[in-house]
């Protein structure tokens, strides 16, 4: 379990966290979600004990993290949103060199390697210099190099900027089975639909502060829902219609119902009147927002703004 | 055409946004040539403060007037006591002055014996003891010597020609003997025989021939051939290869400063590509990797220094191995000073090319004044000054003593300290500085 509590991050020409507070469960995996200058990469900076905080602490399994946490560093693997990779070696070569910060045997590590470059598709080119990779091979390997020591924490940050659609997706998939082993993944990105896909939980961060924190279902129940909302009509829906009036105009079709919602609909309420009827969802057809809606609503502006 | 203006203009707006370029391309030249121009130009020429020995063992007036004038002279810097044991100044006698040179506490020595001029005999006899170590400066030296010795002093050795033309052949023979010689010389220089007769052969002749540079040039080969120096080479004399063993060490040094300049540069590489955050997320800390650097670069420093000398061993036959311990010891030495250089110019440059354009700088600096392009000699006063707080200077220094001099630990523990001493201090300023900047 990570808790982020009451964390403060200044430099001299901002402040980049501002009390910040985070829980994030064990194989969890949570999504981090800002512009560009939110404060995500400086909160990873800590998380990996990259910076030290001007306030507040991290813990990580209850162990404070710091600049001087070697120990608790074990367990963390970092995919960075750079290609932190040496260009002038081969990809085995580039995963010896990462390999070898950690406590493992020579002999493990050899057979980690081939097992992560498998993993990633890149085992087949073990030997070639990262400089004739493409985009998408690199951010792979990027990912591989994170992964050798087995951490239980993988922080991925924005770990798919600037690749193809495909490579994104075979990322997306190594991340997903990862976490169905067991591993907890912290994710940044600023692309809404990478968080939608792949996380349970999320937060959103702007100028330094977390101003949004749950799964997404819960926070989009929390938005105010302006488009129609259709129920199909059937011997319950027609009984308890009336009990959805105060939501907005309810206007009859011949197989179903429009509601228009009014001013300030909120779905968690809308969702609270169904539950109490005992309507089953089926009937209910609403078009599920967005986080880009949802971060408009929270900020006032859009998310690549 | 206004295409073409707006592309220039770019590329200038673009090139003054470049610091280092506009650095490299103004500033450093321009230093470089100050540098030169004061060494070639002017201030080369007029060498002043050579250190010189000095040991006057002759009490006749000729030997108290040299004295005198190299005393008065600002040419030389002359020494005539040491410090002993006891650390008290004791002048010089004929053991310690020579061993004064071995030492190299001073590349030269001038010795004027009991004997050296007496009124039988013909000429001045001079004892000139000398550490080669540079052979150019030892030629400079030599020269500026005579020359002083001959600028000063001419009348005199006319004067004890006339006397002895007198001796040989009686007073009156030899008065006659040099009034014709001196019309002889009226003749053909048109000069007045009484004048001749009353300041003597040399300062006439000269006098009367200012625009006559071959009749000069024999004039002074003529007294060239009185004053006799009796050269003897104290240290050195078993080098085998004396050109390339003097400077093989100013050229290593000057290469290994610029490839361990690259390699700590790669800290900023390393940092943009991100590989710096990737390791400090690992169990590494930012000491792990500036000791990681420095440990590295030094070692990159022995096994270049090393190769680079046993290059000098197999091309030029430098004999490297018969005093190797001691060579070893200034190879490491200078590569942990280097190192530092290296280190501190990471850590106050603020990208890679800001650190290789003050890096190259400052290196090519270094190398001028540190002796590994020319010997140090040549340089202004000032500069000689400030080329002792070079590592060049010091390395250089170091290879010599163990080269040329086959000096032993003892005799190697200041400049191996001046190096270590440079390198902790540098050192010390860097790791500050790489606290509180922002590479990590």
């Amino acid at each position: 379990m990570i808790s982020v509590n009451n964390i403060t991050k200044r430099f001299p020409s901002a402040t980049a966290l501002d009390n910040v507070n985070l829980e994030i469960n064990k194989k969890e995996f949570f999504g981090l979600l800002g512009p560009n200058g939110a404060g995500k990469s400086t909160l990873m900076n800590l998380l990996i004990g990259y910076l030290d905080s001007d306030s507040g602490e991290i813990l990580i399994d209850g162990e404070k993290m710091t600049t001087g946490s070697p120990g608790l560093k074990k367990k963390i693997g970092l995919v960075p949103q750079s290609l932190a990779l040496y260009e002038d070696i081969s990809a085995k070569e580039n995963l010896e060199i990462f390999g070898s910060f950690y406590d493992i045997s020579k002999k493990d590590l050899r057979y980690v390697i081939a097992e992560k470059l498998k993993m990633v598709g890149l085992f087949e080119r073990k030997g070639d210099n990262v400089k004739t990779f493409s985009g998408g091979m690199k951010r792979r390997l990027n990912l591989a190099a994170s992964l050798l020591h087995d951490p239980s924490i993988i922080l991925c940050d924005e770990p798919t900027v600037g690749i193809d659609p495909q490579s994104r997706n075979a990322i997306f998939d190594y991340l997903q089975a990862l976490n169905e082993e067991g591993k907890t993944i912290i994710y940044t990105t600023h692309y809404m639909e990478e968080a939608e896909r792949l996380c349970s939980r999320i937060a959103i961060i702007d100028s330094g502060r977390i101003i949004s924190n749950g799964s997404i279902d819960e926070l989009l129940r929390g938005l105010e829902y302006k488009q129609s909302i259709s129920i199909t009509k059937s011997p319950v829906t027609e009984k308890y219609i009336d009990s959805f009036k105060p939501f907005g105009t309810i206007i009859e079709n011949p197989d179903k119902y429009e509601l228009q919602p009014d001013d300030g609909l909120i779905l968690s309420d809308f969702y609270k009147r169904v539950e109490e009827t005992g309507i089953n969802y089926t009937f209910i057809n609403i078009r599920k927002p967005s986080l880009e809606a949802l971060f408009l609503s929270l900020t006032g502006r859009s998310l690549r703004d | 055409m206004k295409k073409i203006l707006s592309l220039i203009r770019k590329d200038y707006i673009l090139f003054w946004h470049d610091k280092v370029a506009v650095g490299l391309t103004f500033i450093v030249p321009a230093a470089l040539i100050l540098l030169f121009g004061s060494i070639f130009g002017g201030s080369g020429n007029d060498a002043s403060g050579i250190r010189l020995a000095f040991l006057n063992q002759s009490d006749t007036k000729i030997a108290k007037k040299i004295e005198s004038t190299l005393d008065t002279t600002k040419t030389f810097q002359i020494i005539k006591t040491f410090t002993d044991d006891e650390g008290k100044e004791v002048p010089f006698d004929t053991t310690s002055i020579k061993d004064y040179i071995i030492k190299g506490s001073a590349s030269s020595a001038l010795i004027i014996p009991k004997d050296a001029y007496s009124d039988t005999s013909f000429g001045l006899k001079l004892k000139f003891y000398y550490n080669p170590k540079n052979e150019l400066e030892m030629q400079i030296v030599q020269g500026l010597l005579q020359q002083t010795v001959m600028t000063q002093i001419p009348e005199i050795f006319n004067q004890s020609m006339m006397r002895r033309s007198e001796e040989y052949l009686g007073e009156s023979k030899g008065l006659s003997f040099n009034r014709k010689l001196a019309s002889v010389i009226s003749e053909y220089f048109g000069v007045d025989t009484s004048k001749i007769l009353q300041q003597g052969f040399y300062s006439t002749y000269n006098d009367s021939t200012e625009d006559d540079s071959s009749s000069d040039k024999g004039a002074s080969n003529f007294f060239n051939n009185i004053v006799k120096l009796d050269k003897e080479q104290l240290v050195g004399k078993e080098v085998n290869n004396p050109g390339a063993t003097r400077s093989v060490g100013g050229w290593a040094m000057m290469f290994l400063l610029f490839s361990i300049t690259a390699s700590a540069t790669s800290l900023f590489d390393e940092r943009n590509s991100g590989v710096t955050l990737r390791i400090l997320s690992s169990p590494v800390s930012r000491v792990d990797i500036l000791w990681s650097k420095y440990l590295y670069n030094i070692s990159l420093g022995i096994i270049q220094l090393t190769v680079l000398f046993f290059a000098g061993y197999l091309f030029f036959d430098i004999d490297i191995f018969s005093n190797f311990g001691n060579l070893f010891l200034v190879i490491f030495c200078s590569s942990a000073a280097a190192t530092a250089f290296g280190m501190v110019l990471a850590a106050f440059s603020k990208t890679t090319a800001q650190a290789n354009g003050l890096g190259t700088f400052l290196i090519l600096t270094m190398s001028a004044i540190g002796g590994a392009w020319f010997p140090t000699f040549f340089l202004p006063p000032f500069i000689q000054i400030l080329s002792k707080f070079t590592i060049v200077y010091w390395s250089i220094e170091g290879f010599l003593q163990v080269l040329w001099n086959g000096a032993g630990l003892l005799e190697l523990l200041p400049t191996l300290g001046v190096l270590l001493g440079i390198g902790f201090l540098v050192n010390t300023v860097s790791f500050w500085r790489f606290k509180k900047g922002d590479i990590f």
